[in-house]
């Protein structure tokens, strides 16, 4: 466990830093089942997060990854260990309207277009509504022709281009993302990629993202936190020093798919 | 509450308190009655006393249970009447494609027309008296099982069928291997919707009609001047309706999980 | 192609039961008091009997359109306050199943007393109706997905707000549904409410044409009372088919 070493405090430096963007201490979740049955998805998880940084957490189904997530998000408590954001409890975080996430289900409302969607957070944080910044979204994300349009009349990747646009309109200061394109084909996916890739470089906001996919961890982050059995447990920390600005001609470059090798080596081994 | 057990006290104060949680409504509907009729000072014949209408039925069961029993055997015969029609109907319609285009407008008879208000009609038709009760709760009965039981046969997988097909299996057996388990979890929903409002029906068409049972009861007290009777009529059909509706409920989940 | 053979079985099928009524009533099989519709609908040339009709249904109809109105209104407002204050929602649900199930006959003269005769059919009407609408509306209010509750949580919504753009949007073709279903709840009771003593309605001149052996005035009162229970289910259940390609 001790020489996963996710947490990257120098060893000599007596001045109490700053406290990380997101911060999980020895974090174990316990769901119980019926007749007093529980089950642990997550056994000591540590897991820090610096501000600005892009962690992805890769890792099979089943392995405890969108657990860490909903943690973060103040969605579950865990049964033991802390959960840091900002150094406070996320619930802090949370009533300051100052969290964005996206799902895998879009979970856009069918009722409303998609400027009102991404309004939302503004209205739900009782904020007039900014209209110059959810233009701006809309654009950043590529969907300037589309205000009107409601999701049903919008592919799955405009959705989700919709939901991530959502997620952050408020500025937040931190960014949560439970498979966002997890339910897209793998041709959009890969070019959902390269524009999250694209719209990240842009507003570098703190994020968390929670994916199966490698090439997809390895191509967005800072840093891959691998997960693996049951329960998950951090596995393998992996720094990608790729350059920025990441784009297509990363599928040119030895060292990606060396990362990408290794790491999915390291998930098959961990399905056994 | 969850695992290891709690001391015997904790349990007993925790079912109390969930108990408190569901039904304090119900107990403050009846403290409000009892606040109202002294507050008001209201005559004993207008409203009764909750104290009153409680004590006649605990201390004069004899005088309700065998009216009681009438309204519930004919709600029973009714239901079971209207339960065989329907389906028995709803089969008949499913081996006829033209017949089929009976169920449209019977389902929407079955949503949209008050059938309760149509007792006059039905006891000018059939005769006054229990043929009239009868009747109605059959009818009320025999829409949402005609509906329901339709609907679960056409339901029933056209796969399946042609399995059937293909082993030429006999009409009965057919009958017997695929319509019935497809229709019973519809006969049970059919039931829960049905069995509270059969007693009603009954009740109403008593006091309309003037025959035996719950309803006549409620308007002899109302007519006598016998107001916690009255009251306690109204009270021991509350119960019996209510319990009806769980019952029906708990055998449409037993059901349900065995047949499907 | 198939939706056209369903309305022409459809159609077929009223038909062949409007058909059987008239049958039933020119033979005489169930006797004197089943006429053929078509003398029913004979009977209304006559202006004495459609002005003594038309009344009755005007009576009957603003009853139930008050209390389908105040109906739904208050069951509404009480499933929302479910939503506002769970602590209470257990106990408003248990209230509104006892409430239901109380027989309509013992209401009749506890609301004469009370409201008088010609307040009591609309709310007999507005009970009955204010049901349907509260169940439909407590499972309307729960209609929305677990992903969307996420969402609204972790942007920090307050209950209020998951209310308002969240829960009410997403109950409303459940709740709609509910109404329609309320709306011929609401004319039986209306006509119930008639039978303890209203001085004029659909309920009224059914039991006294009834006693008086008025046949035709008789069936025309059911008729009218089924048709405009019929006219406002098909008009609501309509308008949630429009509202389901919008709120879904």
């Amino acid at each position: 466990m001790a020489t996963t070493g996710i947490s990257e405090s120098p060893p000599a430096a007596p001045a109490p830093p700053a406290p990380a963007a997101l911060e999980l201490r020895g974090v174990t979740k316990e769901f119980s089942l019926r007749r007093s049955r529980t089950v642990t998805a997550l056994e000591s998880v540590d897991l820090t997060v610096g501000h600005g940084e892009f962690v992805a957490l890769l890792g099979p189904s089943g392995c405890g990854k969108s657990t860490v997530l909903r943690m973060v998000a103040g969605l579950e408590e865990p049964t033991y260990g802390e959960v840091l954001v900002e150094g406070g409890a996320p619930a802090h975080l949370v009533r300051r309207h100052r969290l964005g996430i996206a799902f895998q289900e879009h979970a856009l409302l069918p009722w409303a277009s998609a400027y009102d969607n991404i309004a939302l957070p503004f209205r739900v944080a009782g904020r007039p509504v900014d209209a110059a910044r959810v233009t701006e979204l809309l654009e950043l994300v590529g969907l300037e022709g589309f205000a009107d349009a409601r999701p049903r009349q919008l592919s799955g990747g405009m959705r989700q281009r919709v939901a991530i646009a959502r997620a952050l309109v408020l500025d937040p200061e931190v960014l949560l993302l439970d498979e966002p394109f997890g339910a897209l084909d793998a041709v959009t996916r890969r070019r959902m990629n390269f524009e999250l890739a694209r719209i990240w470089a842009d507003q570098r906001i703190t994020t968390l993202l929670v994916t199966h996919d490698v090439d997809e961890a390895v191509l967005l982050a800072d840093r891959v936190v691998v997960l693996t059995g049951r329960p998950g447990t951090v596995r393998h920390v992996e720094e990608i020093t790729l350059p920025r600005p990441r784009d297509r001609a990363l599928a040119r470059n030895a060292e990606f798919h060396d990362i990408v090798d290794r790491l999915t080596a390291l998930l098959d081994e961990g399905a056994e | 509450m969850n695992g290891r057990a709690p001391q015997h006290g904790t349990r007993a104060l925790h079912a109390t308190g969930r108990l408190l949680s569901r039904y304090w409504t119900v107990l403050a509907l009846v403290a409000a009655w009892g606040a109202w009729v002294r507050t008001q000072h209201l005559n004993q014949i207008v409203a009764p006393t909750p104290a009153a209408v409680f004590g006649d039925v605990l201390d004069n069961p004899g005088a309700y249970a065998p009216d009681l029993g009438w309204t519930l055997l004919n709600a029973a015969v009714g239901v079971a009447l209207g339960m065989l029609l329907g389906l028995a109907g709803a089969l008949l319609v499913w081996t006829s494609p033209v017949l089929s285009g009976l169920m449209t407008p019977m389902a929407l008879i079955m949503r949209s027309v008050p059938v309760v208000a149509m007792i006059p009609v039905i006891a000018r038709v059939v005769g006054f008296g229990t043929a009239a009760v009868l009747t109605i709760t059959t009818v009320v009965s025999f829409f949402p099982v005609f509906v329901l039981a339709g609907s679960g046969l056409r339901a029933a997988p056209a796969a399946t069928r042609d399995v059937f097909t293909v082993l030429a299996a006999s009409g009965l057996t057919r009958l017997r291997l695929l319509l019935l388990p497809g229709a019973v979890p519809a006969l049970l929903v059919a039931l829960r919707l049905t069995a509270p409002t059969a007693v009603l029906a009954a009740m109403l068409a008593e006091y309309l009609l003037g025959t035996h049972g719950l309803g006549q009861l409620f308007a002899r007290s109302v007519t006598f001047m016998d107001p916690a009777r009255a009251w306690g009529t109204a009270l021991v059909a509350t119960v019996v309706s209510v319990l009806c509706f769980v019952g029906a409920r708990a055998a449409e989940r037993q059901g349900t999980a065995r047949f499907t | 192609m198939n939706r056209a053979r369903t309305a022409l079985l459809t159609a077929a099928g009223t038909l062949l039961l409007l058909a059987a009524m008239e049958a039933a009533g020119r033979l005489g099989v169930l006797g004197e008091s089943w006429p053929p519709l078509s003398q029913v609908v004979a009977a209304l040339g006559d202006p004495v009997t459609r002005d003594l009709l038309g009344r009755a249904l005007a009576a009957t109809a603003t009853a139930a359109g008050t209390g389908f109105a105040a109906g739904a209104l208050a069951a509404l407002a009480v499933a929302v306050t479910g939503v506002l204050l769970p602590v209470l929602k257990a106990g408003l649900d248990r209230l509104a199943a006892v409430v239901h199930a109380v027989p309509l006959i013992a209401l009749g003269p506890l609301l004469i007393t009370t409201v008088g005769r010609e307040g009591t059919p609309s709310v007999i009407a507005a009970l009955a109706a204010g049901f349907a609408v509260f169940v439909a509306a407590t499972s309307g209010l729960g209609a929305a997905s677990e992903a969307h509750r996420d969402v609204f949580r972790a942007l920090g919504a307050s209950r209020r707000s998951t209310l308002v753009r969240l829960q009410l949007p997403a109950a409303v073709p459940l709740l709609l549904d509910g109404l329609a279903l309320a709306a011929p709840a609401a004319v039986l009771g209306a006509v119930v409410g008639d039978w303890f003593g209203a001085p004029r309605g659909l309920g009224v001149l059914l039991v006294s044409s009834m006693q008086n052996f008025q046949t035709e005035l008789m069936w025309s009162a059911a008729l009218s009372a089924a048709a405009i229970s019929l006219l406002a289910y098909a008009a609501l259940a309509g308008l949630r088919t429009a509202a389901a390609r919008r709120f879904a």
